[in-house]
């Protein structure tokens, strides 16, 4: 038999993009972190970026494990810093295109500082916050997502903060695109992903993960397929052109596009300001 | 190009001759008396088609450096205390991910904010042992205006010939200091550089290093698509636990910088061969103990100087050599003893080992080098 | 869009005599509640008995949801029996295929929106009951077999008034010509059930509706049942399983709308009913670890193309 190809999923063969030596990945069960990747794999084929100029950097915990998996040049570095690292390979490599693979944790806790700036800075990078509401490489501790009440292993009475809407923090802060979607909608999340990598500027999608063994335990959120459906009950995703979808109860987690504005991209910015400086002879 | 004299402070020379070396990048966060470091790159690095950005924090410039030297570019940072020990973390990054980079410390008095604006030799030992886990460290200590060009340039030749960060220490008195120096950028053949990995992608592991114990780098774009990370990973760049992999990457880590002393090694020695008295210092504390020699040596004291350069790893060789016929050891630093421990570790038995410190914002006068001297020898 | 002329004398004389079924379906989110307590409303304002049963459990947007309207001088039982609705209307079209059996046979008349909605939102909890042959269909030959069927681009008629979530009132517009109320009564109900400020893009889009029937024709070679497309029809898919990477999550299982995935016996995903296999690879969307592939692929010439031989041959290890 002839493989033939029809549409764009017929086309996309993850392991493709798969360092395939490196698997069964060490995901748990059911990670939600796994369809994730699938979407980012999915989108980045669908955009035909050539793999050996796509750079993919990561933090620490389960969302910063994925880099390892992709058959690019990636980089796993520390705890909370992959945007910095991220800013300064794009900035010396503007031919790259660079996506930041990060958590709630690393992105919103330890390096919650980093994003603010990245998202106000605009240089042209993408940021995919896996948000599972929870550290889960560290064991099921609290996380700035994890919603008000949720048990975990540092809030054995329940959290008495507020989770965090990480959207929100990247529009005031400046983020020139910024979308949310859960794992669920694989296909949907594939499409904001896409949306977001050929964006020019700085561009931030949270994915909803789940973490299946974990929190979805300590919270008795039901095995790892209720748990993706749990994803919906909370909210109603964008399916109606790209607009944004108010939830169908009150949930502070709408999905779909939140952000889609032009500003000038920092390294176009920088390049145009210092020309002068650039022309000068050195005395 | 001709050598050019010129009326510079230290912190500019600093960034001139990181210019000179090739740096194309630097990232940083203000912080006093380093300033002038960043504000002069970021003058001067769009002029040479570089790029200067200011981060949010220093750990964030720490990042993007080894982002911009990943990426293939020479980069920099520079900083004082406070702005270095939050370098620390991306710094052992650097040095597991064997990442070339130079990071200025620019020493001001501490702990903590301590004085912004007073000279100290306090980092001695962070610069030594900031980062965690056990590694190698490789540290330049310029004392003139004139040697912050000509180390900066060599911290980069060594950063990248060797895979390593490599940091330049020196404090507010020497960042601030003007003196003519001739700028006489090397000639492009004179640097060290990186070794790019070459050769198809199924032969090449990105940490399989030859007998020089450097690994060749792949750049992003050529067709290597490599892994990096800070885990503990084997010749393949992914992580690993496997004791005997372990070991085999720490052993390779630790024996880098050994096996490359020649390169790396640089002392400065003066009146050492019959001295009796040898004075041990680094920096401004090294100008007022060569000051003091002068006087010692009128006044009819076998006085010596032995300057590490290369502060660290410490030259240990030239140290013995320095110190075969000395009878006493004196180490004048400004700070409340750091040095000085490595001097008595490394001190022949018979010699004594004395410091001369000073913790309160000002430097030390050859005077007082002079005197704690007589002391020593009365 | 594509029509078969309905028979609309026979259902307009059969009504309100005796009892009427509408089955109404679609997923969450689409507007079906609106659409069924419009219909309801009109009923009851006929002075008529109406008994409704809605399943919207998951009435978030993916689930599916369905409504069963019963109407006439006395209903008895809320629920329609297969085989015997007289109007399926389904707001999307794979929703409306699963439901195909419920109509009366040769009597019943379809409309449906062609417009898919993509797994996951519907493939979830859906029933079994299409056929992978059905599923690859064309409306063309859809409406092809059946007596009276509309299949039209619902959503993108409302898209063109300004707002795709009109869609649902467009095949209410179709919905009011195959049953007896005027059209003012129509109206008249939309516009309490629906809120003031969509009121006139409703009525727009249930006169378009009406508009689309009124010009409606038979296409004449689409409307012909023999299969439109022959490579279409060859091609084939197989499913693959690396069992080494899978991890027994299960997702897969519960989320086959064709419920043909089970675990074995060592807990690793199997492809038990190869045949009942649409090849609608939500699976393969869903598997967290990369463990299922699904290959589509079309026969070499002269190769048997029966669906036995060709559909859901289990996959390999790896
Ligand atoms: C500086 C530092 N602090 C703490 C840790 C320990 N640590 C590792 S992963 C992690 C949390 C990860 O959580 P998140 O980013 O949400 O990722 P997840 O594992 O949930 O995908 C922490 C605190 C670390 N590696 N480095
Ligand atoms: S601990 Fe949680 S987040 Fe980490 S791999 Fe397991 S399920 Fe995923
Ligand atoms: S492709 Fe997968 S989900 Fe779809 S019907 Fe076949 S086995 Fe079920
Ligand atoms: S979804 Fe994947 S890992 Fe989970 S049971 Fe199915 S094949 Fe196995
Ligand atoms: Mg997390």
């Amino acid at each position: 038999m002839n493989e033939i190809a029809l549409t764009s999923a017929d086309r996309f063969d993850i392991r493709d993009w798969l360092r395939l030596e490196m698997f069964p990945h060490f995901l748990c069960p059911g990670c939600g972190h796994g369809l994730a990747l699938r979407a980012f794999l999915w989108a980045v084929h669908e955009l035909g970026i050539d793999r050996d100029a796509l750079a993919v950097i990561s933090g620490i915990g389960c969302a910063g494990r994925l880099s390892a998996y992709v058959d690019a040049n990636t980089f796993h570095v520390t705890h909370g810093r992959p945007l910095a690292f991220a800013t300064g390979l794009k900035l010396a490599r503007p031919d790259l295109t660079v996506v930041v693979i990060t958590g709630d944790g690393d992105g919103l806790a330890i390096g919650g500082n980093h994003l603010i700036h990245a998202c106000r800075r605009n240089l042209d990078l993408t940021c995919l916050l896996l948000n599972n509401e929870v550290y889960g490489m560290t064991g099921g501790q609290v996380s700035p997502t994890t919603a008000a009440e949720r048990y975990t292993t540092t809030t054995p009475a329940g959290n008495c903060e507020p989770g965090f809407d990480a959207c929100k923090l990247a529009e005031g802060a400046g983020a020139t695109f910024v979308g949310r979607e859960a794992t669920l909608q694989v296909p949907t999340l594939k499409n904001l992903i896409r949306e977001a990598i050929a964006h020019k500027g700085f561009s931030f999608v949270e994915v909803i993960s789940d973490c299946t063994e974990i929190f979805g335990r300590k919270n008795a959120l039901g095995n790892s397929p209720e748990m993706v459906l749990r994803q919906k009950a909370g909210m109603r995703p964008d399916n109606w052109g790209n607009k944004v979808d108010r939830p169908f109860r009150p949930n502070p987690f709408p999905t779909g596009v939140f952000v889609r504005k032009t500003r000038p991209e920092y390294l176009e910015l920088y390049e145009a300001m210092t020309a002068a400086a650039r022309r000068e002879e050195r005395d | 190009m001709t050598a050019h004299l010129r009326n510079l402070q230290g912190n500019a020379a600093c960034a001139l001759g990181a210019i000179a070396a090739g740096c194309r990048f630097y990232a940083g966060y203000p912080i006093t008396p380093s300033s002038e470091i960043a504000e002069w790159m970021a003058a001067e690095l769009p002029r040479v088609g570089g790029i200067f950005v200011q981060m949010e924090d220093e750990i964030a410039s720490m990042a993007a450096v080894i982002g911009a030297s990943l990426g293939g570019m020479k980069a920099m940072t520079a900083t004082s205390g406070p702005g270095f020990s939050l370098k620390q973390e991306n710094l052992g990054y650097a040095v597991m991910a064997e990442v070339p980079c130079v990071i200025v410390d620019v020493m001001r008095g501490g702990p903590s904010t301590g004085m912004p604006t007073r000279p100290s030799q306090a980092d001695v030992m962070q610069a030594r042992w900031g980062t965690h886990g056990d590694h190698p460290s490789l540290v330049l200590a310029p004392h003139s205006v004139a040697e912050i060009y000509s180390e900066t340039i060599r911290a980069f030749g060594l950063a990248e010939r060797l895979r390593t960060p490599v940091v330049l220490l020196y404090d507010e008195t020497l960042g601030h200091l003007i003196e003519t120096i001739a700028t006489e950028p090397p000639p492009p053949e004179a640097l060290l550089e990186r070794k790019w990995a070459e050769g198809p992608r199924r032969e090449y592991r990105p940490y399989a290093a030859g007998e020089d114990l450097v690994p060749a780098m792949a750049r992003p774009g050529d067709g290597h698509r490599a892994h990096t990370t800070g885990l503990t990973h084997d010749e393949t760049g992914f992580p690993t636990q496997d004791p005997e992999r372990v070991a085999r990457l720490l052993d390779r880590l630790l024996g880098k910088l050994e096996h490359h002393r020649a390169l790396i090694e640089k002392v400065d020695r003066v009146e050492t061969e019959d001295a009796e008295l040898l004075i041990v210092a680094i920096g401004i504390a090294a100008r007022a103990a060569k000051a003091a020699v002068g006087a010692l040596r009128r006044q009819g004291v076998k006085a010596g100087l032995f300057r590490p350069v290369t502060l660290w790893p410490f030259p240990e060789e030239g140290f013995r050599s320095a110190v075969a016929t000395a009878k006493t050891v004196l180490v004048p630093e400004m700070n409340a003893g750091q040095l000085v421990l490595e001097i008595e570790r490394l001190a022949p038995a018979g010699v004594t080992v004395h410091r001369l410190g000073r913790y309160d914002g000002e430097p030390i006068a050859p005077e007082e080098i002079v005197a704690a001297a007589r002391e020593l020898v009365r | 869009m594509r029509v078969q002329e309905p028979n609309r004398a026979a259902v307009e004389t059969r009504d309100h005599a005796r009892v009427t079924s509408v089955l109404m379906v679609g997923v969450g989110g689409q507007g079906i509640l609106m659409v069924s307590k419009v219909l309801a409303t009109l009923c009851q304002n006929a002075g008529m008995e109406v008994k409704q049963s809605e399943v919207h459990g998951m009435a978030k947007r993916g689930g599916a949801v369905f409504s069963h309207i019963r109407f006439g001088p006395e209903v008895h039982s809320p629920l329609i029996p297969e085989g015997e609705a007289d109007v399926l209307l389904a707001l999307e079209w794979a929703e409306g295929l699963r439901w195909l059996h419920y109509l009366r046979p040769g009597e019943g008349v379809f409309i449906s929106d062609v417009r898919r909605i993509v797994p996951p939102f519907a493939c979830r909890n859906r029933g079994r009951g299409v056929t992978p042959e059905y599923a690859r269909a064309t409306p063309a030959e859809i409406i092809g077999r059946l007596g009276t069927g509309y299949a039209l681009d619902a959503t993108g008629i409302a898209r063109g008034l300004g707002n795709e979530r009109t869609a649902n009132t467009v095949l209410l517009g179709v919905l009011s010509t195959a049953l007896a109320f005027p059209e003012e009564a129509w109206i008249e109900v939309i516009s309490r059930v629906v809120p003031a400020e969509t009121l006139e893009i409703n009525r727009a889009a249930f006169l378009a509706g009406r508009a689309w029937v009124a010009e409606a024709t038979v296409p004449e070679e689409e409307a012909s049942p023999v299969t439109a497309d022959p490579l279409l029809a060859r091609i084939t898919h197989r499913l693959e399983i690396t069992r080494a990477w899978c991890k027994g999550c299960d997702i897969c299982v519960k989320f086959c709308p064709e419920r043909c995935l089970v675990l074995d016996e060592e807990q690793i995903a199997l492809l038990a009913e190869p045949e009942a296999c649409t090849g609608c690879r939500l699976c393969e969307w869903l598997c967290p670890d990369f463990a299922i592939r699904l290959h589509k692929e079309v026969p070499a010439p002269g190769a048997s193309t029966s669906p036995e031989t060709t559909s859901g041959t289990a996959g390999c290890d790896r």
